[in-house]
């Protein structure tokens, strides 16, 4: 019995991971996971295996399933403005449906 | 006569020392394109043994020292992290298509230390056989953490100052031109529905110091020195420094400097982009400091009969700039400028001119001047 949900990605600069996960537990979610990450962007390539003592080239990614979009989309908010002008990043929504997580609660109830 | 033909065979001989050929070597290889590639997890782990071992070496030596001599070069330190700051602030600020913030940024990464280049002025002066006070390490927080603060300071006072016209008078929005990078400098980035939100932003223009010294004292760099520091007062780590983090430093050392040319080659790119300002001062900036901390040094050196691998140290550290843990604080602490800019200069011309110009000229001139 598949729950509707929605997934919230954001992949931007590691060195907000700490800020942005309190963000996501502050709007209610609770869980995320998240992945160091790399690619190409408006600010070039990032985290390309290049040298790179400072960290600060590494990008991340997380993934956070909320159970709305109303949620998804406060987080997102709240982390565009608090970071993307300055930072490298994006934030997209994709629909999902949760399988297997029994404490997983969707729209219609745990 | 005498003087200079002894400081030019001195000068020559430390540019044979290894610490400089491998970082040579490093930026060869990386030039021409090599696949070779020293994890992270290896290069983290070696700045940490190389600070600790600074820190147990000063530790030990502070145990064993009159901490009053200290006073003299720490306040000396403490003054040239700010006063680096305000150079950058009023020569590199002030150049064509320099962006105010991008150039408050560079200095403060230029008054921070490097970790390297400290342990790499160290070898050559272990390898030379010049006294030098081994606390001298210790004044690395005190010239890394006012140099950050004060950027970060500095910045936020300017951003803010920008804001207030910006809400004052609209046509602020005639934006800067673009020094740096492919991106936009930033201004119309929210496009969508956060424009409204991101009014919002911007009320908040006070800047608090103690987060700014509480992110600089945990990061990487600064931890393992001033735990280094606390083992060599508190406990008697003479056998396992002497056993282990003495026989390995220079090797390990040299690994670093091999990942320091590849960094630095691989941001040449970079700093080509953000223009030739940053270049000419990421070249010379390191010299000037460290003249200017060498003089700070030769006054110490009469009033308080610090020596003149003291003296040479003090330079070195006012010469070089942060690779580690430097330029996350700043990107935390001023976010609206543009890292390809800072870490650039420094990474690409800074470290190697400090390393491979700074050092030997220290050194050499403190053994000119003061026979050490």
């Amino acid at each position: 019995m598949a729950k509707q949900a929605k997934k919230l990605v954001i992949v931007t600069e590691k060195i907000l991971l700490k800020k942005i996960a309190n963000i996501i537990a502050e709007c209610g979610a609770t869980g995320y996971t998240v992945v160091e990450t790399g690619g190409k962007g408006s600010r070039n390539v990032r985290s390309s295996g290049q040298p790179n003592v400072s960290d600060t080239q590494a990008n991340i990614k997380f993934e956070v399933i909320t159970e709305n979009r109303d949620m998804a989309q406060n987080i997102a908010d709240k982390i565009a403005v608090n970071f993307f002008n300055d930072y490298a990043g994006i934030a997209y929504i994709c629909d999902a449906e949760v399988l297997y997580a029994h404490t997983f609660c969707g729209p219609d109830g745990c | 006569m005498d003087f200079l033909s002894d400081f030019f065979t001195k000068f020559g001989a430390q540019l044979q020392s290894p610490t400089l050929g491998f970082l040579i070597g490093g930026i060869v290889i990386a030039a021409f394109g090599s696949q070779l590639q020293i994890p992270d997890a290896i290069y983290k782990f070696i700045v940490f043994m190389l600070l600790i071992k600074v820190g147990l070496s000063g530790g030990i030596a502070i145990r064993n020292s009159n901490l009053t001599e200290m006073l003299l070069p720490a306040l000396f330190a403490v003054v040239m992290g700010i006063l680096i700051v305000f150079i950058g602030r009023y020569t590199l600020a002030k150049m064509p298509n320099v962006k105010t913030v991008d150039a408050i940024a560079t200095a403060g990464l230029f008054g921070a230390v490097s970790g390297s280049t400290l342990a790499a002025g160290i070898t050559v002066l272990e390898a030379q056989g010049i006294e030098y006070e081994a606390w001298a390490g210790a004044l690395y927080p005190f010239m890394d953490i006012p140099a950050l603060v004060t950027a970060i300071v500095v910045a936020s006072i300017h951003t803010s100052k920008k804001r207030d016209k910006y809400f004052s008078e609209e046509e602020y929005l005639s934006k800067q031109p673009v020094a740096a990078g492919e991106y936009p400098s930033g201004q119309e980035y929210p496009t969508t529905r956060q424009e409204y939100l991101s009014q919002q932003r911007g009320t908040a223009n006070k800047v608090e110091i103690w987060p700014i010294v509480q992110e600089s004292l945990q990061g990487s760099a600064l931890s393992a020195l001033l735990l280094g520091l606390a083992l060599g007062i508190l406990t008697r780590p003479e056998s396992v420094f002497e056993s282990f983090y003495e026989p390995l430093f220079r090797g390990l050392l040299s690994i670093l400097m091999l990942v320091m040319g590849m960094e630095a080659w691989s941001r040449i790119g970079e700093l080509r982009k953000v223009g030739q300002w940053y270049a000419i001062y990421a070249f010379f900036a390191p010299l000037l400091h460290g003249f200017i901390a060498f003089g700070l040094g030769m006054i110490a050196h009469y009033v308080t009969n610090f020596s003149a691998g003291g003296v040479a140290l003090l330079a070195i550290i006012a010469a070089s700039s942060s690779d580690i843990s430097g330029p996350p604080t700043l990107r935390a602490g001023i976010p609206s400028a543009n890292p390809s800019a800072y870490i650039g200069a420094s990474t690409a011309v800074g470290t190697p001119v400090a390393i491979a110009l700074g050092i030997p000229l220290y050194i050499g001139l403190a053994q000119a001047l003061m026979g050490g």
